[in-house]
């Protein structure tokens, strides 16, 4: 790979990267941010799984694919909020700190990428104590039926997080100042996790049936939390549920496994759009 | 060593640093002096490659520091104005960060903290958040000489430091100058500009007033040097007096007989003023400030 910082051109050195990266998780270990989190993701994954059929007059463990799907939801909640969070946070950091780590023979892109690395290992940290303790509980409960959903599932979990953690970058170098920074945040997850599907749905009233159904299936790229949600159906096997944007998808692509590839690759350009815009502003950013 | 040419850097419409060109040799210890809002922080962070500049040239022993920013800063050290660093790290995971992206062995973290004659009064291995403004300034210190490179850029190095910091700092850079470093480094302090810089760039509102050799400038605060007599016979006579004792200035205010002459020539402008019948209550001495020199520089 080849990045640069000004105008020059220079290997990326990944002994760099990985250093930053190192720093980063010890900062947010130490900060107990991580542990926090894999607490709450820990005892909300348990709760979830105990309670999630009392509904049904049924209170106990559930398995692993009953426990995915009930923490689907939340899951879509937290995870860019968190990521979001975290990152904007760093990003922001303090100034006079970054002053000394950039004028270091590092080039702006292995600053770049070694924090959003270490911030992505500190969620992944977080996310494997947490839903780790709560799968070990349950698999001792009720058996290890489902568990390679639960694990896909948390990979999902992930993916949706080094998104967010991207976008967090892409705003906080863009905006500059702290408080603007976690204002456009805040404003990005309320957008994507809760005004985005009622932009869609109100859009589909302007259109006809046919070109409606394209827009609905053309918007699904649009949101990022919208493929994670329908990813994780499509891998907990709840095609019949999630509507018509996903079902549209499925019948269009041919298959789950089709529909599911194209589903994170389009997840893996929504982590390198936002990376390749932090990177080429922060190369030419006065700090 | 550095070269700087035409450098203009304006944020919106505000220019902080306007068309300044000046060089500094290979082994020589130049300085940035000016008031708050000269320019001279603007300039380091141009020269670090923090900054891009607006419209001029920084070259470091002939690499353009914008378009090869990395290869420019491998010849670098850098010391911020105002040092910060996380506080959950301790001073020794801090000093070996820096230690791994300069890719330089560990060992050398002692090396440089013995060097340094810092201790850190046994704080090494404790949370940076415990350190005071002084241990902080330090520790930016450590990890600017961690890498041993040939350049040194220093923003205001004795600002947070108490007098016994500042005392051993300036022994430092008199060994670092014998050792051939070249250093660069700001301050609105006289006294470090005088005991410690060969020449110094005298910046006025972003503009280069001047580039003078420190003896130069010693000179003109020396000429420019203040007595302040309080007279109980105050007369116009004692102005003349004073003059011909080799008073370069001298002006009556009300019971104040006001002298500017070399330090060297007031005790004979004194013997002459008694001579002449002058009643002399208190006298002061004052150094011109900052302004006066600038003055001097800018008319």
């Amino acid at each position: 790979m080849i990045f640069g910082g000004g105008e020059n051109i220079k290997l990326m050195d990944f002994n760099t990267v990985t250093t930053i990266a190192h720093q980063e998780l010890k900062i947010n270990i130490r900060a107990k941010w991580t542990l926090v989190f894999a607490g709450g993701f820990g005892i909300i994954a348990l709760a979830i799984s105990y309670f999630g059929l009392v509904t049904a007059g049924f209170v106990g463990f559930q398995g692993f694919t009953r426990t995915s799907a009930s923490l689907l939801n939340l899951v879509l909640y937290l995870i860019p909020v968190v990521s979001l969070m975290m990152g904007t946070l760093s990003f922001t950091g303090e100034k006079s700190a970054n002053e000394l780590l950039f004028s270091q023979p590092v080039t702006r892109s292995e600053i770049l990428l070694g924090k959003i690395l270490g911030l992505f290992l500190s969620i992944t940290t977080a996310t494997f104590i947490g839903f780790g303790l709560a799968g070990f509980v349950i698999a001792v409960q009720v058996g290890t039926e489902g568990l390679t959903r639960f694990l896909a599932f948390v990979g999902l979990g992930l993916l949706l997080a080094l998104v967010f953690l991207s976008l967090s970058a892409m705003v906080a170098i863009l905006s500059g100042k702290k408080a603007k920074a976690f204002g456009f945040s805040l404003f990005l997850w309320f957008f994507f996790v809760l005004l985005y599907d009622l932009l869609v749905i109100g859009l589909t009233f302007v259109f006809k049936e046919r070109t409606a159904n394209i827009f609905i299936f053309l918007s699904l790229f649009g949101n990022p939390v919208d493929m994670v949600r329908v990813s994780s159906l499509i891998l907990l096997n709840g095609t019949t549920i999630f509507g018509a944007a996903g079902a549209a998808l499925v019948k269009f692509l041919g298959g789950q496994m089709a529909s599911s590839l194209l589903l994170i690759s389009a997840l893996g350009v929504w982590v390198a759009t936002p990376l390749l815009i932090s990177d080429r502003v922060l190369r030419k950013q006065d700090i | 060593m550095i070269e700087v040419k035409g450098l203009t850097k304006k944020f919106g419409n505000f220019t902080a640093v306007k068309d300044i060109s000046f060089q500094v040799k290979a082994g020589e210890t130049f300085a940035l002096l000016g008031p708050n809002g000269s320019g001279k922080t603007t300039i380091l962070k141009c020269i670090t490659g923090l900054m891009s500049p607006t419209s001029g040239h920084i070259w470091i022993n002939g690499i353009d520091v914008w378009k090869n920013s990395w290869e420019a800063k491998s010849l670098l050290s850098y010391l911020p104005q105002r040092v910060a660093f996380y506080e959950n790290l301790t001073a020794r995971e801090v000093l070996e960060f820096y230690c791994r992206l300069r890719k330089l062995p560990l060992d050398r973290i002692d090396q440089v903290l013995e060097k340094l004659h810092f201790s850190f009064n046994g704080f090494a291995d404790r949370s940076v958040s415990e350190f005071s403004g002084g241990m902080i300034q330090r520790l930016g210190i450590a990890v600017a000489f961690l890498p041993n490179a040939p350049l040194l850029l220093l923003d205001e190095p004795t600002a947070s430091l108490d007098p016994e910091g500042a005392i051993k700092f300036r022994k430092l850079i008199a060994m670092l100058k014998q050792e051939g470093k070249t250093i660069l480094f700001s301050s609105h302090v006289l006294s470090d500009i005088e005991q410690l810089a060969d020449r110094v760039a005298i910046l006025v509102g972003g503009k280069l007033a001047a580039v003078e050799s420190v003896e130069i400038l010693k000179n003109a605060i020396r000429v420019n040097s203040r007595m302040r007599l309080l007279l109980n016979n105050p007369n116009e006579n004692f102005i003349k007096t004073a003059l011909d004792a080799g008073a370069t200035e001298a002006k009556l205010l009300d019971a104040h007989l006001v002298v500017s002459s070399k330090p060297e020539d007031r005790l004979s402008i004194l013997q002459a003023l008694s001579k002449a019948g002058a009643i002399i209550k208190w006298f002061s001495t004052e150094e011109p400030s900052f302004e006066e020199i600038y003055l001097k520089y800018t008319l």
